[in-house]
């Protein structure tokens, strides 16, 4: 049962073992450089610092039940109850921060596999929408060129149908509606024209504008960097 | 603070304490490794297991945090200021972790069982005196660092989620108030847990300036297996308290102000200090120049962008340029973020501050400097002695 206690929170498993450490071979490094790969060398080194971290654990606890043991010998209560001489009051209370750290370390385990669980399931949806926004991109992209598309067809077909008139009559009607067209984008130009002057004379007046409040500022500044001026000489 | 010099002067000095004793023995114990952190919790819980409350379901981290602190502790024994500073705000950052005065002897004597236990032969009731000696002082520069900080404000604030906007596929943006009200710096950041992930803190900082009405604007994006960040982005968070830590960071406008034009660099939610520094400024008599790039991987990353372009028409001082780094329809800038940055110029006139992921943090701050910036033209967001 003492052995028990003592080995509880240890796996022997994968453990370093001193023929190890005698057989151990590092990879030579590449042409060029000389001694071993680094990379293999630092695992082992990990492997052997943990290796030490185990050991160091383990006889600091056997340290302690050694001296358990030879404070009852001491004591001499080797004759009374045997159980509680193996188990007193103190080591209850050793066994009862183990079993705590044990679960402790547990729970640490499940919180920490359940924050990698939901750190992978996030990471998966932010992908897949990632996914879903770029096909909605591109479709949206191949629809928009098919009505192009369409449209440069309808234009050139139009275009191509427009066979030149043939009678009289129907060339005076040609000419009626071009007179008309001219007409009508003669009246757009002029809409146009006034509106794209009146845009002009806003930005001309924006322009002028700032000028003048920058104009303000920077007397306001150098009225202001005077002041500081004289007071600094006046230090 | 000048009492807790003089603690370690005496220490050092005639004291009976060695520290070079004291060294090798954690040294002897430190090889245990995490068999040693492991053995002080389980310890600490049987013999108070009120205590155990206080720390969250795993230890993993907590564990981590113990071994880290007393190779800290015991390796900085002689730099008697920066160990007390650090054991200061150790001490100020364990308020909002519910630690009070009688949690200090229960934690010194776990400690000193651990030693105990771990040194095997080499415990000698002159080492116990020592680590007992050295345990005492630790502790009693910590319990003054908290007393002190207790006149000041409280261990945490109460803070209710009154607005949630999910702003894109993975960040949201939290409207809290604080109660009572936070005083703070812009740029600065707390700890925040979430009450359906007790004990687990997480610095966020706050994306605006402090505002007449007290609310608290924080950005929050989802990290992959991230345990707080998904429970603050989901919609469940609305109406929720959070707990909030004392604001912390040194990210802040340098006062008095340098003169310099302001370069801002953000990626994705390291936005928002940077739009807490704006909106600082924004509120200046004569603001200076600001130029701050605001990257994300796609467009739709960009998820403040409109705010910040409505900032843009109203201040003339203000600049933005968005950048994506994988998206190839962006019509913007393209590119990383260091990138882009440095593309669009010299920036070595002006003060840089920089938030977002370490990696574009650290990089832009590598072009930024060999680019001729100095060093104390840089400010990026350092949470010092506490854990992010």
């Amino acid at each position: 049962m003492e052995r028990a206690l003592t080995t509880a929170w240890f796996n022997d498993e994968g453990r370093l073992t001193p023929e190890e450490l005698q057989t151990v071979t590092f990879p030579m490094s590449r042409l060029g450089r000389r001694g071993y790969e680094e990379e293999p060398v630092q695992r082992f080194l990990r492997a052997v610092h943990a290796e030490f971290v185990h050991l160091a654990n383990e006889r600091a606890s056997l340290w302690q039940d050694v001296q358990r043991l030879r404070r009852r010998i001491i004591a001499g209560e080797a004759g009374g109850d045997p159980n509680a001489v193996l188990f007193g009051k103190e080591d209850a209370h050793i066994h009862a921060v183990r079993i705590l750290s044990t679960a402790q370390v547990t729970a640490d385990r499940y919180v920490a596999d359940a924050q990698a669980y939901s750190s992978r399931v996030t990471e998966e949806a932010r992908l897949r929408r990632d996914d879903i926004m770029r096909e909605a991109e591109q479709h949206s992209d191949m629809l928009l060129e098919e009505a192009h598309a369409r449209a440069r067809e309808a234009a050139v077909s139009a275009l191509n149908v427009a066979a030149p008139p043939q009678t009289d009559r129907e060339r005076r009607a040609a000419q009626a509606e071009l007179a008309y067209l001219r007409t009508y984008s003669e009246v757009y130009r002029a809409h146009l024209r006034a509106y794209t002057e009146g845009l002009l004379r806003g930005i001309e007046d924006w322009e002028r504008k700032e000028a003048a409040s920058l104009q303000e500022t920077a007397s306001l500044q150098e009225a202001a960097q005077g002041h500081t001026d004289r007071r600094s000489i006046g230090h | 603070m000048p009492r807790s010099v003089n603690l370690w002067r005496r220490w050092r000095k005639a004291g009976p304490l060695d520290v070079v004793r004291l060294r090798e023995s954690f040294d002897h114990v430190a090889m245990h490794g995490d068999e040693l952190p492991l053995f002080f919790y389980s310890d600490l819980f049987i013999k108070h297991p009120e205590v155990r409350e206080l720390f969250p379901v795993s230890m993993a981290a907590q564990r981590g945090h113990l071994v880290d602190a007393l190779v800290k502790i015991v390796s900085q024994v002689d730099s008697v200021n920066d160990l007390t500073a650090f054991l200061q705000g150790l001490g100020r950052d364990h308020r909002k972790f519910g630690a009070v005065a009688e949690h200090y002897d229960a934690v010194g004597a776990s400690l000193l069982a651990t030693l105990e236990h771990f040194s095997g032969p080499a415990w000698t009731p002159e080492l116990a005196t020592d680590w007992k000696a050295a345990y005492e002082l630790v502790g009693s520069i910590m319990t003054a660092a908290a007393d002190a900080d207790e006149q000041l404000r409280p261990p945490w604030w109460r803070g209710t989620v009154v607005a949630y906007e999910r702003r894109a596929f993975d960040v949201s943006v939290l409207f809290v108030r604080p109660e009572p009200r936070m005083d703070y710096l812009p740029g600065q950041s707390v700890a925040i847990e979430s009450p359906s992930r007790p004990k687990l803190w997480r610095y966020y900082s706050m994306a605006n300036a402090p505002r007449s009405d007290g609310l608290l604007e924080f950005h929050i994006r989802l990290i992959d297996g991230g345990a707080v960040s998904m429970a603050l982005t989901s919609s469940t968070i609305a109406d929720t308290e959070l707990r909030l830590g004392p604001p912390v960071g040194a990210l802040t406008l340098s006062q008095p102000s340098s003169g310099r034009d302001l370069l801002l660099v953000a990626g994705s939610t390291g936005l928002a200090p940077l739009k807490a520094i704006l909106d600082q400024v924004a509120a200046l008599q004569q603001p200076p120049r600001v130029h701050l790039f605001f990257g994300a991987r796609t467009a739709d990353g960009l998820y403040d962008l409109d705010s910040l372009e409505k900032m843009a028409a109203q201040y003339p001082w203000l600049t933005i340029t968005p950048a994506v780094s994988a998206d190839s329809k962006f019509t913007g800038e393209t590119g990383s973020l260091p990138d882009v940055v440095a593309r669009h110029g010299d920036w070595s006139g002006h003060d840089a501050y920089l938030a977002g992921p370490t990696e574009m943090v650290q990089e832009a701050v590598a072009r930024l400097t060999s680019a001729g910036m100095a060093q104390e033209q840089i400010h990026i967001e350092d949470f010092g002695w506490s854990e992010p």
